[in-house]
């Protein structure tokens, strides 16, 4: 491990600019020239300072031992030989097996800086640096929903009452059925959403035209007035309103609301003939597809989709790149189907534009057969296209789907570590409230 | 001098079985040092009383308020007040990062250690797992519930195997013919050959159903409806019989009826045979034309349920089973993968609705009606019976594709991952299964009884070694980087030696360090060396030539058989170097080697070579004892004393004491107190002496046997014939120093320097070798530079032999041809001297 004759080992007292250290039990003698390429550093300043002054001393470190000139450290003697590489190498390379986090606690000890680890180190550090904020802040959350009701007024303690039992379906067993509730109000809505489009299910107006059934028109009421009042609970619950509102969550759950009273406004408007009535009927048809959006609030109850949207949002770089691929591919093929196609008489392929749909379905490996080549050059140039574009697919997804493995795994990992970073909270909490309660009698 | 021993003494090694120390001792040893030093399986670590004092309910703390001999017993394994050191026979690896958990408060894991084995660690320092810090705690948790997920599935699978226990009723030697005949293809060919019929059955009958739907296959009934082919009734009617006979024969033979009833795998059976069943009940009990039509519906759906009889095959195919319980374990990433596909349909399937509707003549009528198109688009089936007409609803086609591929994409890696950790582990519980019936077999023909004994012996020379070697390990880089190349290990034993060390110094600094009087010549040091020269050069070079160190070590044996003839001291010198050869090529070899050497000790010239051996020792201990790895050290500078002291001693020693001590000395090479004991043993008489001889040839032994097996093969014969035994000990010895020598000899000079500023010791050390004799060793090995001052002593020493040799090292460094073992052989010979 050291390949430079760098600290010296051994008995005798140390020569002048030297200086002995024992950091918990392993005795290195170090030159004070070299100590001093960090004079920040602890073991400089021990240097510099002079033997006489032991406050100073004892304040640098644990134990001094006059005859000998040794300095004791009460340290990691393993962390310490990395750290003493940079008086060396002017970098510091973390051993493997020993924490990054640790590690830095020990470099903060001897007054050495962050920068000089190495990059390759870094990286280490970052990741789980990032790892822990993560679990601080999965921590924080779940902190604020155990924390005591501390508020003084009543409706503070009313409006966290509330919160905790809109947000928090782990809480309370109320909370639990408010959140199925909400659950299953989503998968009725979405299911009467779909059912009424079915012809057979649909009545004639007076007008003659279709329109959903009565009941079904009920249900979906139904289901919107409980969006509603669950979303406007939610509002009045929320701590912070304006966050509340922008949150992506909630704009989706707006979004699922707002075209159910845009229509009703709408269609009052119509009737009472303040507005044209066919702009009125296309209003309300292009508003129908926002009913999409409830759909979407699914994922207020599933970590999965929660996952899936990170996952998404962390690797649109690659996802860029999937459609970029397409793209190319999608222009090339269409343009070479195109005009090798132009031969035939009979040919299904139109234009450019018309043979990107063409392209678009060969390359996915979906593969309608409402358009196809009919000439050989065409078919070959469609095999390729077909080849290039599971290739295409195949590459850029694969870190999508790295990303979403890593974020899943990782996601399973923080709740137990924040799980257990709690305990250990409270743990520390009562020790330090017995430790005063000790100390109080001891008193 | 003499207080410092009698200090030892009481507080020393109990392995001589002083009276334990009084409290008082043990209190003020306490109060005089800030720092303690505890010894973790070799490690040495020093730390603040006050930083233990931080957890006083935990084993540390506790280290800090036990003022009793037995409390402190109970705490640590062994201890030394003399030198404030404390000893844990304990896994080093882990204690570094407990130790850390005093000193900063945080718990961390090292990256490597084994999470079971680390708990374990906690449990023993009697810290809670929970401190770990949140960085290191996901995959602690992570490992450890693996682990346990594991060990409980290999635990259930015991019991499996031992659950089938057929003593409660009648005929139960049949019915377990019966049942391995059934269940296990593994257990004999009638087995296998049942099973492969059973296979056969199964997929005869699946083709026979599906050979059934073929039209021109079908016969019509009176109602002019298809009805079966009767040739394909009668197969699927063999094959339904031979179903059931082999449930029936199953549900008879199976120990616990209620279980078989409940396995899976069983439930699939039955569910196979049913169906056939109720249809012929139905079909017959309602011939009346009125019910026939219920009654065939009825029929219909049973028959869909033969299907399941393919699901027989699973019994016949771990691959199968492992698809069932993967798909059962990650029934959470199916259930995403659902959710994803049917969000996207239902979102798909209701944009290209709105895009498409006014289209006229559109398939897509409704938004269930689409729901069939956005399957088959995002599953990338693409049947063509239905697709988009509109610019709108081909762009949105074209997004259902992209999504359609992604989304599906993304859960399967994570089944696809449970289910290859799963195969993986399928894979291994069967090789392990086979593994262990191997092993039954081979306890039942009694060919492994034999071999436990020798394991147990073994096992406990291992258990010695490797904590030597791993103490010994992170010393080395202080003490001499360049040595790395060639000998690491040596340095390393050297180094952890010198530590062990240090902490006797403080106890004893003054005593007498020099060797022994010297009644070697200068003409047979010269010849010895150059022995040892030629004998050592070899085999250190091709350390991993078993085949030629084998020849060799014959070689050196007979020429120290030769030699015993000539002068004594000649003699025991050249069988010295050879062993040394010898016993290095042995460290590094496996047991085979040391096998044959074995025998070969006690035969040949063993007795021959241990006396002269013994002189030789007596000649030069404390050289000896500077260069040895921890173990070797201190069984070395015993080993040498005794032959000077009390050659008939050595016969003493019974086996079991051997083994105890041995082990002891083991454990102190590291924790220093064995060494006091063995200075009492000096003091107090001949007979202990030899005892502590003996533990040392063990010791010596153990490097050569090694970490490996054998040395219960050698302690048989060592107990009858223990001055033999300690011959070969001592050879080793001798070989082992020689190597850390040639290690140390860049260090020679401060040696010297250290030797000559105390020249009293020196003459102590004349006056009583013995004792002297160790405490050179302690001292040394407290100054790190153990090796160094030897040399150096043996430079001042008065025999001319020894001040040419020790000169020679200090020039010779760069000589091409010597360094390593020119040096090593000098330092032995200083020490000899």
């Amino acid at each position: 491990m050291w390949t430079v004759p760098k600290p010296k080992y051994r008995t005798g007292l140390c020569a002048e600019g030297e200086i002995a250290v024992n950091i918990g039990g392993v005795r290195v003698v170090l030159f004070g020239e070299v100590l001093n390429r960090y004079p920040e550093s602890r073991l400089a300043e021990l240097l510099n300072c002079s033997t006489q002054n032991h406050e100073v001393i004892s304040s640098l470190c644990d134990d001094f031992d006059p005859c000998r000139k040794e300095f004791y450290f009460d340290r990691d003697p393993e962390a310490f030989k990395c750290i003493i590489d940079v008086y060396y190498f002017g970098e510091i390379h973390i051993k493997p097996g020993i924490c990054p986090i640790c590690f830095i606690k020990e470099m903060e000890f001897w007054k050495i800086d962050q920068n000089v680890l190495d990059e390759c180190c870094k990286s280490c550090l970052s990741e789980k640096e990032e790892e822990l904020t993560e679990i601080a802040n999965k921590v924080k959350v779940i902190l604020e929903d155990l924390e005591v009701d501390e508020c003084i007024t009543r409706t503070q303690r009313c409006q966290r009452f509330l919160w905790r039992l809109m947000e928090k379906p782990g809480s309370s067993l109320p909370a639990r059925i408010i959140a199925i509730a909400s659950f299953l109000s989503v998968l009725v809505s979405a299911v009467v959403m779909c059912v009424g489009t079915i012809p057979e299910l649909q009545v004639t107006d007076a007008e003659g035209k279709l329109v959903e059934h009565p009941v079904l028109e009920g249900i979906e009421t139904a289901c919107m007035l409980w969006f509603t009042a669950e979303y406007f609970l939610r509002l009045a619950s929320s701590p912070n309103k304006l966050h509340f509102a922008l949150s992506f969550m909630n704009v989706i759950d707006f979004m699922a609301i707002m075209p159910f009273y845009v229509v009703l406004s709408l269609t009052y408007l119509g009737t009472t003939s303040m507005m044209e009535l066919t702009n009125v009927q296309q209003a309300v048809q292009a508003l129908r597809i926002m009913r999409i959006a409830r759909v979407f609030k699914l994922a207020r109850h599933s970590s999965g989709l929660q996952t899936l949207t990170y996952a998404l949002k962390k690797s649109l770089k690659e996802l860029g790149l999937l459609l970029m691929y397409m793209g190319v591919g999608i222009f090339v093929f269409s343009a070479l189907a195109y005009t090798m196609e132009q031969s035939h008489p009979e040919t299904l392929f139109r234009s450019i534009p018309h043979s990107f749909w063409w392209a678009i379905i060969t390359m996915t490996t979906v593969g309608y057969g409402d358009i196809y080549p009919k000439t050989t050059l065409g078919k070959c140039n469609a095999a390729v296209s077909f080849l290039c574009g599971v290739i295409a697919i195949a590459l850029p997804i694969h870190p999508i789907i790295n990303n979403f493995v890593v974020f899943y795994n990782k996601q399973k990992v923080l709740e137990t570590a924040a799980k257990h970073e709690v305990e250990l909270m409270e743990l520390k909490s009562g020790k330090d409230a017995r430790r005063e309660s000790t100390s109080s009698l001891s008193k | 001098m003499e207080k410092s021993l009698a200090e030892l003494n009481k507080a020393g090694s109990r392995s001589t079985s002083l009276l334990p120390p009084e409290p008082v001792d043990i209190i003020r040893s306490k109060s005089c040092f800030r720092r303690v030093r505890l010894n973790v399986g070799g490690l040495p670590h020093e730390v603040l009383w006050r930083t233990l004092d931080r957890l006083p309910r935990t084993r540390l703390g506790k280290l800090r308020d036990c003022n009793a001999h037995e409390s402190l017993m109970e705490v640590c394994d062994d201890y030394n007040l003399e030198e404030n050191e404390y000893f844990f026979d304990r896994h080093p690896g882990a204690f570094t990062s407990i130790l850390n958990f005093y000193r900063t408060g945080k718990l961390h894991m090292m990256e490597e250690m084994c999470a079971l084995s680390f708990s374990q660690e906690l449990d023993y320092w009697g810290i809670d797992e929970i401190y770990l810090e949140s960085c290191c705690q996901a995959r602690y948790h992570q490992k450890k519930e693996q682990m346990n997920e594991e060990l409980k599935r290999e635990a259930d699978n015991m019991k499996d195997i031992e659950g089938e226990e057929f003593d409660n009723t009648c005929c139960a030697e049949k019915r377990k013919k019966l049942w391995d005949l059934l269940e296990k293809p593994g257990s004999s060919i009638a087995a296998k050959i049942l099973a492969i019929i059973s296979i056969l059955f199964i997929v005869l009958s699946t083709i026979a159903l599906s050979l059934n739907t073929l039209p021109e296959l079908q016969d019509t009934d009176e109602f002019g409806q298809s009805s079966d082919n009767p040739q394909l009734a009668h197969v699927e009617a063999v094959c339904i019989a031979w179903f059931t006979m082999e449930y029936l024969l199953r549900f008879l033979s199976s120990p616990n009826k209620w279980k078989f009833f409940k396995g899976p795998l069983n439930v699939i059976d039955l569910l196979a045979i049913l169906p056939y069943y109720v249809t012929i009940f139905l079909t017959e009990s309602n011939k009346s034309v009125l019910q026939f039509q219920n009654v065939r519906r009825v029929v219909q759906i049973f028959r869909i349920m033969r299907i399941l009889r393919i699901l027989k095959l699973a019994r016949h195919s771990t691959g199968l089973q492992s698809l069932g319980f993967t798909l059962r374990r990650s029934y959470n990433e199916l259930g995403l993968l659902i959710l994803f596909l049917a969000m996207g349909i239902m979102i798909f399937s209701s944009l290209v609705f709105f895009a498409e509707k006014d289209e006229e003549d559109t398939k897509f009528k409704s938004i269930p009606a689409s729901f069939w198109w956005a399957t088959i688009t995002m599953t990338t089936v693409g049947y063509g019976d239905i697709y988009p007409k509109t610019l709108l609803g081909k762009i949105v086609g074209g997004l259902c594709c992209i999504a359609g591929v992604l989304v599906i994409a993304l859960p399967i890696p994570i089944i696809v991952n449970n289910f290859s950790e799963f195969y993986k582990e399928q894979k291994r519980q069967e090789k392990a299964l086979k593994r262990r019936e191997a092993l039954d077999r081979a306890k039942r023909n009694g060919s492994i009884v034999s071999m436990n004994l020798k394991e147990a012996f073994a096992r406990s020379a291992e258990l010695m070694d490797v904590v030597i070697e791993k103490s010994e390990r992170p010393h080395d880089n202080h003490f001499s980087p360049s040595r790395w190349k060639w000998t690491p290990k040596r340095a390393a034993s050297e180094t952890s030696s010198n530590r062990s060390f240090n902490a006797q110094e403080l106890g004893s600094p003054n005593k007498a360090r020099d060797t022994s009087p010297q009644r070697l010549n200068v003409q047979k040091l010269e010849e010895m060396y150059n022995h040892m020269a030629k004998t050592q050069s070899q085999p250190n070079l091709n350390a991993k030539d078993r085949g030629s160190r084998v020849g060799k070590q014959r070689d050196e044996i007979e020429l120290g058989a030769i030699q015993d003839h000539g002068p004594p001291v000649l003699g025991t010198r050249e069988g010295v170097g050879d062993m040394k050869s010898l016993s290095s090529i042995d460290s590094y070899i496996s047991c085979a080697t040391d096998f044959q050497e074995n025998p070969r000790f006690p035969h040949g010239p063993a007795m021959d070579l241990g006396l002269q051996e013994s002189n030789r020792f007596s000649h030069s201990p404390a050289t000896a004892l500077s260069q040895h790895g921890t173990a070797k050290t201190g069984q070395q500078t015993p080993g040498e004393r005794e032959p000077m002291l009390t050659p008939v001693s050595i016969t003493k020693p019974s086996c079991s004491e051997n083994a105890r001590r041995f082990f002891f000395s083991g454990n102190s090479s590291k924790t220093l107190i064995p060494k006091g004991g063995w200075r009492n043993d000096g003091g107090s008489g001949p007979p202990t002496l030899s005892d502590s001889s003996v533990i040392s040839d063990h010791s010596l032994l153990s490097p050569e046997v090694s970490v490996y097996t054998t040395a219960s093969s050698r302690t048989p014969p060592k107990s009858p014939e223990s001055t033999t035994l300690a011959a070969t000990v001592f050879t080793f010895h001798d070989s082992s120093i020689s190597k850390y020598i040639d290690a140390d000899t860049d260090d020679d000079e401060h040696n010297r320097d250290i030797s000559d500023a105390s020249p009293t010791e020196r003459l102590l050390a004349g006056s009583s070798p013995k004792r002297n004799i160790n405490i050179n060793y302690q001292k040394g090995v407290n100054h790190f530079e153990t090796a160094q001052k030897m040399l150096g002593q043996n430079c001042l020493f008065p025999i001319e032999g020894i001040c040419g040799v020790a000169h020679e090292n200090h020039v010779g460094p760069e000589m091409a041809r010597r360094p390593k073992l020119e040096r090593g052989r000098q330092n032995t010979l200083d020490k000899s001297l």
